[in-house]
């Protein structure tokens, strides 16, 4: 189970959908914040779910005011980056170059990608989650670098 | 976070330290939190600018450092920033994942202790605590200095550590009370006469005003007004430095003239800081430096010429930024060796403020800035030093061949001006000097337009002035008549010497640099003190008035 778990984590980190900073984070956790990783993630996802849903208004608008779209963006990019969310940062920094080149479909484009990034993220991260519960505590396998 | 581990820790520093951690991305600021406390800090968060400033408001001893987002949706960081500054005075870090560096250099200005970017590794966090040091060390200086009970001779003891020690300590014991006068002043200790010649500096003399030098210097709780009022004195003090580096220029003539016949150490020893001049706040240094550099200039003797050899080497010798006194030679020189001289006369009274009449000069150019720090190197006035000092070779040989421009000092009165002046001003004259006082004295007289001379010849003039010179004309007079070479020498050498010592912090620099500016419009005739020509040139600064012009 344990190795299942690791091995998870390895595909994340593998695909690219984590990187260091997930394992700084890791690093963080110990008996006095046993659950700090997911808390975190969950207080991500929880954040970032939110800021979706204000760009998806702000595009749905059509105005696309691309100081505030980039605001958000710069505001989504922080906290990815914070947690290790390779992928979802790159569509953020994807994102926010169209704002600046004023390119709204390629706003919209990105969008749509990144958001699918962005819940795949959080259904591998869920799953993992859920499995290093139930194997236990201390398998916090390190990607072998 | 355990209390336990808190409670344990809370007195070994940095384990402990309180902070205030405030962003509004909630992820950030959890994985900040547990960051912080793996630091063993003592973390308090919050995702609002404004809980975070009542939070400090409410106990400004709560906490002690601050670490904000720049991004932040009901106040923008950076206005938190300045705020907590101005209401706190606590060390705060901004946190952001923009590495632009103009966000950076906008947190700098706001007067942020460091900028970390996102996400943030234990590590840089780590170190944080080191701004806490620092800043409460920064405070605590500061409420020294404005305590002014005996910091300055602290600080300018500090500030000789380049020059002498002896000279600081001798400086430091005269600086005993400069704040006694004055209620809660603000005492200018080297670093901030630092700050202040710094931003004069770099605002130029002409445009240096007090709201402008206020905001270059960045300094806490200094105010407008005192910033006007050290900028009175240093002008001042500038001016005296001219008008005292003719005198002193005269005397040093005369001294190294004697020094060199007795050892070198003559005057140069004696203007040199040795004496101790007085220099009150130690910025003396400057004048000390200058001195010290007189006296070795002396042995340079690259004013040979002049015959006493005493300056040989000043104008050679000064790269421009040279030593300390280089470059003064070449403009601000002058000033400098005045305020050397003025300086190492010792003025025994001289306080650091105060300027007694000897030290005077020196004390408010030095006080102020801390000319010894070198400042003159970075006078973009030094240039003209080694124009300047070539001219003062010139000079000097000129002067040799009784090319005394102007006073007509008649050596007698001289000799008792001299002698007067001499003995209250700085008991650190020569001996020797006293044979030839009336050169001596005189030079001091030089006036304005002897742009090096003047800077010699009035060391004590600094505030004084009056009483001193009868005139510095008239000891220009006497000097020249009797000794126009000497004078002339002597000044030079003085003025080299100061040039050279110069380094002297940057109020001499500044002196210098006011020198400078005159000493570059004035012009330098071969031989030709052309007092005139400096005092024309003067800005912003005193004029130097130099009733005399050596000009010949």
């Amino acid at each position: 189970m344990q190795r299942q778990v690791a091995l998870i984590k390895q595909s994340l980190f593998d695909q690219g959908y984590l990187d260091e900073q997930f394992m700084e984070l890791e690093e963080l956790q110990d008996d006095a914040n046993p659950n700090f990783v997911e808390e975190v993630s969950a207080l991500y996802f929880k954040d970032s779910a939110r800021l979706i849903n204000n760009i998806d208004q702000a595009l749905e608008r059509g105005t696309f005011d691309f100081n505030r779209l980039d605001s958000y963006m710069h505001q989504f990019k922080g906290s990815s980056t914070s947690i290790g969310a390779s992928k979802v940062k790159a569509e953020c920094t994807t994102f926010r170059e169209y704002c600046r080149a004023g390119n709204a479909e390629g706003c919209l484009r990105t969008f749509q990608q990144l958001k699918k990034e962005h819940s795949t993220l959080r259904k591998k991260l869920e799953h993992y989650f859920q499995l290093a519960r139930q194997a236990g505590p201390k398998e916090t396998a390190r990607r072998p670098k | 976070m355990t209390m336990e581990q808190e409670i344990e820790v809370l007195d070994q520093f940095p384990v402990g330290m309180r902070v205030l951690a405030v962003d509004d991305d909630q992820t950030c600021l959890r994985i900040l939190q547990t960051l912080l406390q793996r630091c063993q800090y003592h973390v308090t968060t919050t995702n609002q600018a404004q809980t975070a400033l009542e939070l400090l408001r409410e106990n400004k001893n709560k906490f002690d450092l601050v670490i904000s987002d720049v991004d932040m949706p009901d106040m923008d960081g950076f206005k938190l920033l300045e705020l907590v500054g101005l209401e706190m005075d606590l060390p705060v870090i901004m946190l952001s994942a923009h590495s632009d560096p103009k966000y950076v250099m906008k947190g700098v200005k706001h007067g942020a202790c460091d900028y970390l970017l996102k996400p943030v590794r234990i590590e840089e966090l780590k170190n944080i605590w080191q701004h806490v040091v620092r800043k409460s060390k920064l405070k605590k200086n500061k409420s020294n200095v404005s305590n002014g009970s005996g910091n300055c001779d602290k600080a300018n003891r500090k500030r000789k550590e380049q020059y002498e020690e002896e000279e600081e300590e001798e400086r430091g014991n005269d600086n005993d009370d400069p704040t006694a006068q004055k209620k809660p002043r603000v005492l200018w200790t080297h670093e901030l006469h630092n700050k202040f010649l710094a931003a004069v500096d770099h605002l130029g003399v002409e445009r240096a005003v007090p709201k402008k030098i206020l905001d270059l210097m960045n300094v806490d709780k200094l105010t407008r007004e005192n910033v006007a009022s050290h900028l009175q004195k240093f002008r001042v003090a500038l001016k005296k430095v001219s008008d005292d580096a003719i005198q002193q220029a005269n005397r040093a003539a005369i001294d190294s003239h004697f020094m060199q016949m007795n050892s070198q150490k003559g005057l140069g020893g004696f203007y040199h800081h040795h004496r101790g001049i007085p220099v009150g706040s130690g910025q003396f240094h400057g004048g000390t430096t200058m001195m010290r550099h007189y006296s070795s200039n002396r042995n340079l003797g690259r004013l040979n010429s002049l015959g006493a050899g005493m300056f040989q080497p000043v104008s050679s010798s000064f790269p421009r930024n040279h030593n300390d006194g280089g470059n003064i030679i070449q403009g601000l020189p002058l000033e400098e060796l005045q305020i050397n001289n003025n300086i190492n006369r010792a003025f025994p009274s001289f306080t650091s403020q105060q300027n007694s009449p000897m030290v005077a000069p020196s004390n408010l150019l030095l006080l102020e800035g801390n000319p010894q720090s070198s400042s003159l190197p970075s006078n973009p006035g030094f240039s003209p030093h080694f124009e300047i000092s070539k001219r003062l070779e010139h000079w000097s040989n000129a002067a040799l061949s009784t090319n005394i421009p102007q006073s007509d000092v008649h050596s007698k009165p001289d000799t008792l001006e001299w002698n007067a002046f001499c003995d209250s001003a700085s008991p650190l004259v020569n001996p020797n000097l006293d044979t030839n006082p009336a050169s001596l004295c005189r030079n001091t007289g030089f006036g304005s337009t002897n742009a090096a001379q003047t800077d010699f010849f009035y060391p004590l003039q600094m505030n004084q002035q009056p009483a001193n010179n009868s005139g510095p004309v008239t000891e220009a007079q006497l000097f020249r008549s009797s000794n126009p070479n000497e004078g002339l020498l002597m000044g030079q050498q003085k003025l080299q010497s100061g040039l050279m010592a110069s380094d002297a912090g940057s109020l001499d620099d500044r002196v210098n640099s006011l020198m400078t500016q005159e000493q570059s419009q004035s012009d330098f005739s071969e031989g030709d003190w052309d007092l005139d020509g400096l005092a024309h040139s003067e800005h912003a600064y005193e004029k130097l008035h130099f009733p005399f012009s050596l000009s010949a």
